[in-house]
Protein backbone atom coordinates (compact mmCIF):
# COMPACT_ATOMS: atom_id res chain seq x y z
CA UNK A 1 0.00 0.00 0.00
CA UNK A 2 1.50 3.68 -0.70
CA UNK A 3 2.45 5.53 1.82
CA UNK A 4 0.85 8.43 1.12
CA UNK A 5 -2.22 10.12 2.48
CA UNK A 6 -5.20 9.51 0.19
CA UNK A 7 -7.31 12.41 -1.49
CA UNK A 8 -11.13 12.70 -0.85
CA UNK A 9 -11.34 11.88 -4.32
CA UNK A 10 -9.14 9.05 -4.70
CA UNK A 11 -10.97 7.75 -1.28
CA UNK A 12 -14.39 8.00 -3.04
CA UNK A 13 -13.31 5.94 -5.97
CA UNK A 14 -12.22 3.15 -4.34
CA UNK A 15 -15.34 2.94 -2.72
CA UNK A 16 -17.31 2.99 -5.11
CA UNK A 17 -14.88 0.31 -7.15
CA UNK A 18 -15.69 -2.15 -3.90
CA UNK A 19 -19.35 -1.48 -4.58
CA UNK A 20 -18.95 -1.90 -8.19
CA UNK A 21 -17.14 -5.31 -7.67
CA UNK A 22 -20.06 -6.48 -5.04
CA UNK A 23 -22.83 -5.78 -7.56
CA UNK A 24 -20.47 -8.14 -10.40
CA UNK A 25 -20.01 -10.80 -7.72
CA UNK A 26 -24.29 -10.91 -6.85
CA UNK A 27 -24.85 -10.72 -10.40
CA UNK A 28 -22.54 -14.10 -11.34
CA UNK A 29 -23.80 -15.66 -8.50
CA UNK A 30 -27.47 -15.25 -9.15
CA UNK A 31 -26.50 -16.26 -12.80
CA UNK A 32 -24.78 -19.12 -11.80
CA UNK A 33 -27.87 -20.27 -9.47
CA UNK A 34 -30.37 -19.23 -11.74
CA UNK A 35 -28.42 -21.33 -14.60
CA UNK A 36 -27.74 -24.26 -12.30
CA UNK A 37 -31.96 -24.28 -11.61
CA UNK A 38 -33.14 -23.56 -15.14
CA UNK A 39 -30.92 -25.00 -17.16
CA UNK A 40 -29.61 -27.95 -15.44
CA UNK A 41 -31.90 -30.21 -15.74
CA UNK A 42 -32.13 -29.83 -19.63
CA UNK A 43 -28.40 -29.33 -20.36
CA UNK A 44 -25.54 -32.22 -20.38
CA UNK A 45 -23.17 -31.61 -17.22
CA UNK A 46 -20.29 -31.29 -20.24
CA UNK A 47 -21.59 -28.02 -21.06
CA UNK A 48 -23.21 -26.54 -17.67
CA UNK A 49 -20.09 -27.72 -15.73
CA UNK A 50 -17.22 -25.77 -17.79
CA UNK A 51 -19.80 -22.87 -17.25
CA UNK A 52 -19.97 -22.75 -13.74
CA UNK A 53 -16.03 -23.09 -13.58
CA UNK A 54 -15.76 -20.29 -15.66
CA UNK A 55 -18.12 -18.20 -13.66
CA UNK A 56 -16.82 -18.84 -10.08
CA UNK A 57 -13.25 -18.24 -11.52
CA UNK A 58 -13.92 -15.11 -12.64
CA UNK A 59 -15.33 -14.44 -9.21
CA UNK A 60 -11.98 -15.59 -7.75
CA UNK A 61 -10.69 -12.97 -10.14
CA UNK A 62 -12.35 -10.18 -8.97
CA UNK A 63 -11.94 -11.04 -5.38
CA UNK A 64 -8.07 -11.79 -5.51
CA UNK A 65 -7.66 -8.47 -7.33
CA UNK A 66 -9.92 -5.69 -5.88
CA UNK A 67 -10.85 -7.62 -2.55
CA UNK A 68 -7.48 -8.67 -1.91
CA UNK A 69 -5.99 -5.64 -3.69
CA UNK A 70 -3.52 -8.17 -5.64
CA UNK A 71 -4.40 -5.82 -8.81
CA UNK A 72 -2.29 -3.02 -7.32
CA UNK A 73 0.93 -4.88 -6.28
CA UNK A 74 4.30 -5.25 -8.12
CA UNK A 75 3.76 -7.93 -10.61
CA UNK A 76 6.71 -9.99 -9.93
CA UNK A 77 4.75 -10.94 -6.48
CA UNK A 78 1.74 -11.48 -8.16
CA UNK A 79 3.86 -14.00 -10.49
CA UNK A 80 5.18 -15.42 -7.12
CA UNK A 81 1.54 -16.53 -6.42
CA UNK A 82 0.12 -16.93 -9.88
CA UNK A 83 2.36 -19.91 -11.07
CA UNK A 84 2.10 -21.71 -8.13
CA UNK A 85 -1.28 -21.45 -8.50
CA UNK A 86 -1.13 -22.21 -12.45
CA UNK A 87 0.41 -25.63 -11.92
CA UNK A 88 -2.04 -26.78 -9.23
CA UNK A 89 -4.92 -26.19 -11.87
CA UNK A 90 -3.00 -28.55 -13.80
CA UNK A 91 -2.90 -31.12 -11.40
CA UNK A 92 -6.77 -30.87 -10.92
CA UNK A 93 -7.46 -31.27 -14.79
CA UNK A 94 -4.52 -34.26 -14.39
CA UNK A 95 -6.54 -35.77 -11.76
CA UNK A 96 -9.97 -35.42 -12.84
CA UNK A 97 -8.84 -36.73 -16.50
CA UNK A 98 -7.67 -39.80 -14.24
CA UNK A 99 -10.83 -39.99 -12.49
CA UNK A 100 -12.85 -40.23 -15.28
CA UNK A 101 -10.41 -43.19 -16.95
CA UNK A 102 -11.30 -45.09 -13.28
CA UNK A 103 -15.29 -44.99 -14.33
CA UNK A 104 -14.42 -46.09 -17.85
CA UNK A 105 -12.63 -48.95 -16.27
CA UNK A 106 -15.05 -49.78 -13.84
CA UNK A 107 -18.00 -49.60 -15.26
CA UNK A 108 -18.26 -49.10 -19.12
CA UNK A 109 -15.27 -51.39 -20.00
CA UNK A 110 -17.55 -54.69 -19.87
CA UNK B 1 3.92 15.73 12.58
CA UNK B 2 4.34 13.51 15.75
CA UNK B 3 2.40 10.94 13.48
CA UNK B 4 4.37 11.16 10.16
CA UNK B 5 7.44 10.38 12.14
CA UNK B 6 6.00 7.33 14.31
CA UNK B 7 4.96 5.84 10.45
CA UNK B 8 8.57 6.48 9.55
CA UNK B 9 9.92 4.81 12.74
CA UNK B 10 8.09 1.62 12.43
CA UNK B 11 9.15 0.97 8.67
CA UNK B 12 12.65 0.94 9.43
CA UNK B 13 11.49 -1.30 12.60
CA UNK B 14 10.04 -3.90 10.37
CA UNK B 15 12.79 -4.18 7.77
CA UNK B 16 15.73 -6.50 8.16
CA UNK B 17 19.16 -4.80 8.67
CA UNK B 18 21.23 -4.36 5.76
CA UNK B 19 24.26 -2.89 4.94
CA UNK B 20 23.87 -0.26 2.21
CA UNK B 21 26.30 -1.92 0.05
CA UNK B 22 24.83 -1.19 -3.39
CA UNK B 23 23.71 -4.41 -3.73
CA UNK B 24 19.69 -3.13 -3.04
CA UNK B 25 19.27 -5.00 -0.60
CA UNK B 26 18.41 -2.74 1.48
CA UNK B 27 15.49 -2.22 -0.43
CA UNK B 28 11.79 -4.19 0.18
CA UNK B 29 11.97 -5.28 -4.16
CA UNK B 30 8.24 -6.44 -4.17
CA UNK B 31 6.89 -3.16 -2.58
CA UNK B 32 4.91 -4.80 -0.15
CA UNK B 33 5.46 -5.08 3.84
CA UNK B 34 6.84 -8.42 5.86
CA UNK B 35 3.94 -8.96 7.34
CA UNK B 36 1.55 -8.86 4.34
CA UNK B 37 3.92 -10.88 1.99
CA UNK B 38 4.07 -13.70 4.55
CA UNK B 39 0.10 -13.71 5.17
CA UNK B 40 0.15 -14.08 1.12
CA UNK B 41 2.11 -17.02 1.14
CA UNK B 42 0.48 -18.78 4.12
CA UNK B 43 -2.69 -18.03 2.20
CA UNK B 44 -1.20 -19.73 -1.08
CA UNK B 45 -0.33 -22.56 1.07
CA UNK B 46 -3.42 -22.93 2.33
CA UNK B 47 -4.83 -22.99 -1.34
CA UNK B 48 -3.04 -26.08 -1.52
CA UNK B 49 -4.65 -27.68 1.26
CA UNK B 50 -7.75 -27.12 0.25
CA UNK B 51 -6.83 -27.67 -3.62
CA UNK B 52 -5.95 -31.42 -2.28
CA UNK B 53 -9.24 -31.94 -0.47
CA UNK B 54 -10.98 -30.92 -3.94
CA UNK B 55 -8.68 -32.92 -6.52
CA UNK B 56 -9.97 -36.13 -3.93
CA UNK B 57 -13.46 -35.11 -4.63
CA UNK B 58 -13.39 -34.57 -8.05
CA UNK B 59 -11.22 -37.63 -8.53
CA UNK B 60 -13.63 -39.88 -6.58
CA UNK B 61 -17.04 -38.37 -7.71
CA UNK B 62 -15.77 -39.33 -11.54
CA UNK B 63 -14.66 -42.46 -10.34
CA UNK B 64 -18.10 -43.13 -9.30
CA UNK B 65 -20.45 -44.97 -11.30
CA UNK B 66 -23.48 -42.58 -9.75
CA UNK B 67 -23.54 -39.74 -7.54
CA UNK B 68 -25.88 -38.10 -5.84
CA UNK B 69 -27.31 -35.27 -7.20
CA UNK B 70 -26.82 -31.90 -5.15
CA UNK B 71 -30.20 -30.12 -6.23
CA UNK B 72 -32.16 -33.06 -4.59
CA UNK B 73 -29.66 -33.27 -1.71
CA UNK B 74 -29.51 -29.85 -0.25
CA UNK B 75 -32.92 -28.03 -0.89
CA UNK B 76 -34.01 -27.75 2.79
CA UNK B 77 -34.38 -23.83 4.12
CA UNK B 78 -35.25 -23.45 7.51
CA UNK B 79 -38.50 -22.05 8.38
CA UNK B 80 -39.90 -23.74 5.19
CA UNK B 81 -41.07 -26.65 6.77
CA UNK B 82 -40.86 -29.76 3.59
CA UNK B 83 -40.92 -27.20 1.10
CA UNK B 84 -38.42 -28.24 -1.46
CA UNK B 85 -35.95 -24.90 -2.36
CA UNK B 86 -33.11 -26.84 -4.52
CA UNK B 87 -29.96 -23.90 -3.87
CA UNK B 88 -31.99 -21.92 -1.82
CA UNK B 89 -30.64 -21.82 1.36
CA UNK B 90 -26.62 -22.49 0.14
CA UNK B 91 -27.18 -19.52 -2.30
CA UNK B 92 -28.05 -17.25 0.83
CA UNK B 93 -25.42 -18.44 2.31
CA UNK B 94 -22.92 -17.50 -0.29
CA UNK B 95 -24.44 -14.43 -0.31
CA UNK B 96 -23.60 -13.57 3.61
CA UNK B 97 -20.43 -14.22 3.01
CA UNK B 98 -19.96 -12.27 -0.07
CA UNK B 99 -21.36 -9.34 1.94
CA UNK B 100 -19.06 -10.01 5.16
CA UNK B 101 -16.17 -9.85 2.78
CA UNK B 102 -17.12 -6.63 1.52
CA UNK B 103 -17.60 -5.39 4.84
CA UNK B 104 -13.89 -5.96 5.97
CA UNK B 105 -13.24 -4.64 2.87
CA UNK B 106 -14.53 -1.36 3.59
CA UNK B 107 -13.20 -1.32 6.96
CA UNK B 108 -9.55 -1.60 5.91
CA UNK B 109 -10.50 1.64 3.57
CA UNK B 110 -11.39 3.18 6.10
CA UNK B 111 -7.82 1.68 7.97
CA UNK B 112 -6.23 3.89 5.10
CA UNK B 113 -8.02 7.08 6.16
CA UNK B 114 -6.81 6.26 10.03
CA UNK B 115 -10.45 6.56 10.91
CA UNK B 116 -10.80 4.58 13.84
CA UNK B 117 -14.94 4.48 14.31
CA UNK B 118 -15.16 3.44 10.56
CA UNK B 119 -12.83 0.25 11.09
CA UNK B 120 -15.05 -0.83 14.11
CA UNK B 121 -18.37 -0.38 12.28
CA UNK B 122 -17.63 -2.39 9.42
CA UNK B 123 -15.39 -4.77 11.49
CA UNK B 124 -18.18 -5.36 13.28
CA UNK B 125 -20.80 -6.30 10.34
CA UNK B 126 -18.07 -8.34 8.67
CA UNK B 127 -18.20 -10.31 11.86
CA UNK B 128 -21.82 -10.35 12.22
CA UNK B 129 -21.77 -11.62 8.73
CA UNK B 130 -19.14 -14.74 9.43
CA UNK B 131 -21.28 -15.64 12.51
CA UNK B 132 -24.76 -15.65 10.15
CA UNK B 133 -22.68 -17.85 7.90
CA UNK B 134 -21.54 -20.25 10.81
CA UNK B 135 -25.36 -20.29 12.43
CA UNK B 136 -26.18 -21.63 8.68
CA UNK B 137 -23.98 -23.84 8.13
CA UNK B 138 -24.83 -25.78 11.91
CA UNK B 139 -28.10 -25.58 10.49
CA UNK B 140 -27.65 -27.38 7.69
CA UNK B 141 -25.63 -30.02 8.96
CA UNK B 142 -27.84 -30.74 11.49
CA UNK B 143 -30.61 -31.06 9.11
CA UNK B 144 -28.31 -33.67 6.96
CA UNK B 145 -27.98 -35.66 10.17
CA UNK B 146 -31.16 -35.60 11.07
CA UNK B 147 -32.11 -37.47 7.75
CA UNK B 148 -29.56 -40.07 8.60
CA UNK B 149 -26.46 -38.58 6.81
CA UNK B 150 -23.21 -39.24 8.82
CA UNK B 151 -19.28 -39.25 7.59
CA UNK B 152 -19.18 -42.72 6.38
CA UNK B 153 -22.85 -43.23 5.96
CA UNK B 154 -24.64 -42.32 3.08
CA UNK B 155 -28.53 -41.69 2.86
CA UNK B 156 -29.17 -40.77 -0.89
CA UNK B 157 -28.84 -43.57 -2.78
CA UNK B 158 -29.64 -44.06 -6.77
CA UNK B 159 -33.37 -44.52 -6.97
CA UNK B 160 -35.40 -45.48 -10.05
CA UNK B 161 -34.21 -44.12 -13.36
CA UNK B 162 -30.86 -42.75 -11.14
CA UNK B 163 -33.06 -40.44 -9.30
CA UNK B 164 -31.58 -39.23 -5.82
CA UNK B 165 -33.43 -41.00 -3.23
CA UNK B 166 -33.19 -40.74 0.13
CA UNK B 167 -33.77 -43.76 2.79
CA UNK B 168 -35.44 -42.80 4.99
CA UNK B 169 -33.25 -44.29 8.26
CA UNK B 170 -36.40 -43.90 10.68
CA UNK B 171 -39.05 -46.14 8.99
CA UNK B 172 -36.98 -48.31 6.80
CA UNK B 173 -34.00 -49.14 9.56
CA UNK B 174 -30.69 -48.84 8.80
CA UNK B 175 -28.67 -51.25 6.64
CA UNK B 176 -25.44 -52.25 7.20
CA UNK B 177 -23.69 -50.97 3.88
CA UNK B 178 -24.51 -47.05 3.24
CA UNK B 179 -27.45 -47.17 0.85
CA UNK B 180 -25.21 -44.19 -1.59
CA UNK B 181 -21.77 -43.98 -2.19
CA UNK B 182 -19.57 -43.39 1.40
CA UNK B 183 -17.05 -40.83 0.07
CA UNK B 184 -20.29 -38.12 -0.82
CA UNK B 185 -20.24 -37.86 3.05
CA UNK B 186 -16.90 -37.74 4.19
CA UNK B 187 -15.98 -35.33 1.78
CA UNK B 188 -19.27 -33.33 2.54
CA UNK B 189 -18.53 -33.14 6.13
CA UNK B 190 -14.48 -32.88 5.73
CA UNK B 191 -14.86 -30.32 3.65
CA UNK B 192 -17.23 -28.43 4.19
CA UNK B 193 -15.99 -28.74 8.16
CA UNK B 194 -12.53 -27.43 7.16
CA UNK B 195 -13.89 -24.20 5.39
CA UNK B 196 -16.18 -23.74 8.45
CA UNK B 197 -13.40 -24.25 10.78
CA UNK B 198 -11.47 -21.45 8.47
CA UNK B 199 -14.54 -18.79 9.00
CA UNK B 200 -14.68 -19.74 12.92
CA UNK B 201 -10.87 -18.87 12.92
CA UNK B 202 -11.23 -15.79 11.00
CA UNK B 203 -14.51 -14.73 13.03
CA UNK B 204 -11.99 -15.04 16.06
CA UNK B 205 -9.25 -13.03 14.52
CA UNK B 206 -11.50 -10.22 13.35
CA UNK B 207 -13.08 -10.25 17.18
CA UNK B 208 -9.74 -9.19 18.52
CA UNK B 209 -9.13 -7.12 15.72
CA UNK B 210 -12.07 -5.17 16.61
CA UNK B 211 -11.45 -4.65 20.21
CA UNK B 212 -7.77 -3.85 19.26
CA UNK B 213 -9.08 -1.08 17.52
CA UNK B 214 -11.37 0.03 19.99
CA UNK B 215 -8.52 -0.02 22.18
CA UNK B 216 -6.45 2.44 19.89
CA UNK B 217 -3.15 -0.18 19.33
CA UNK B 218 -3.35 0.38 15.53
CA UNK B 219 -4.06 4.14 16.09
CA UNK B 220 -0.61 4.06 18.20
CA UNK B 221 0.86 2.15 16.07
CA UNK B 222 0.12 4.70 13.45
CA UNK B 223 -1.50 2.34 11.33
CA UNK B 224 -3.99 -0.26 10.40
CA UNK B 225 -1.71 -2.69 8.84
CA UNK B 226 -3.10 -5.83 11.09
CA UNK B 227 -6.81 -4.86 9.81
CA UNK B 228 -5.24 -5.32 6.04
CA UNK B 229 -3.70 -8.64 6.86
CA UNK B 230 -7.04 -10.16 8.93
CA UNK B 231 -9.23 -8.54 6.07
CA UNK B 232 -6.65 -10.92 3.66
CA UNK B 233 -7.22 -14.16 5.30
CA UNK B 234 -11.19 -13.24 5.37
CA UNK B 235 -11.58 -12.82 1.72
CA UNK B 236 -9.21 -15.92 1.27
CA UNK B 237 -12.24 -17.39 3.18
CA UNK B 238 -14.59 -15.93 0.95
CA UNK B 239 -12.78 -17.54 -1.93
CA UNK B 240 -12.48 -21.01 -1.21
CA UNK B 241 -16.34 -20.76 -0.87
CA UNK B 242 -16.53 -19.80 -3.86
CA UNK B 243 -14.54 -23.07 -5.32
CA UNK B 244 -16.80 -25.27 -2.36
CA UNK B 245 -19.75 -23.74 -3.88
CA UNK B 246 -18.86 -25.13 -7.26
CA UNK B 247 -17.50 -28.27 -6.46
CA UNK B 248 -20.60 -29.54 -3.82
CA UNK B 249 -23.60 -27.69 -4.93
CA UNK B 250 -23.41 -26.40 -8.44
CA UNK B 251 -21.78 -29.11 -10.58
Amino acid sequence: MSDHQLTEEEYKAQVAGVWKVTVILSIVTVVEVAAALILGPHLPKWIMNPFYAIASIAKAFFIIGEFMHLKYEKRAFMLSLGLPLFFLLWAIIAFGVEGNYLHKLLYLIK
Amino acid sequence: MAEVLEIKEHHTVHQLPTADNGEGGEKSPMNISYGKTMMWYFLLSDAFTFSAFLIAYACLRLGHKWWPNPNDVFNAMPFMGHHKIPMGFVSIMTFILIMSSVFVVRAVQEGHRMNKKGVMYWMFWGILGGAAFLGCQAWEWQHLLAEGMRPFYNVFYEGKDGLTTLWNVHEQGKPLFSPGPVAFGALFFGITGFHGFHVFTGVCLNIWGFFATANGTFEKRGHYEMIEKLGLYWHFVDLVWVFVFLAFYLM
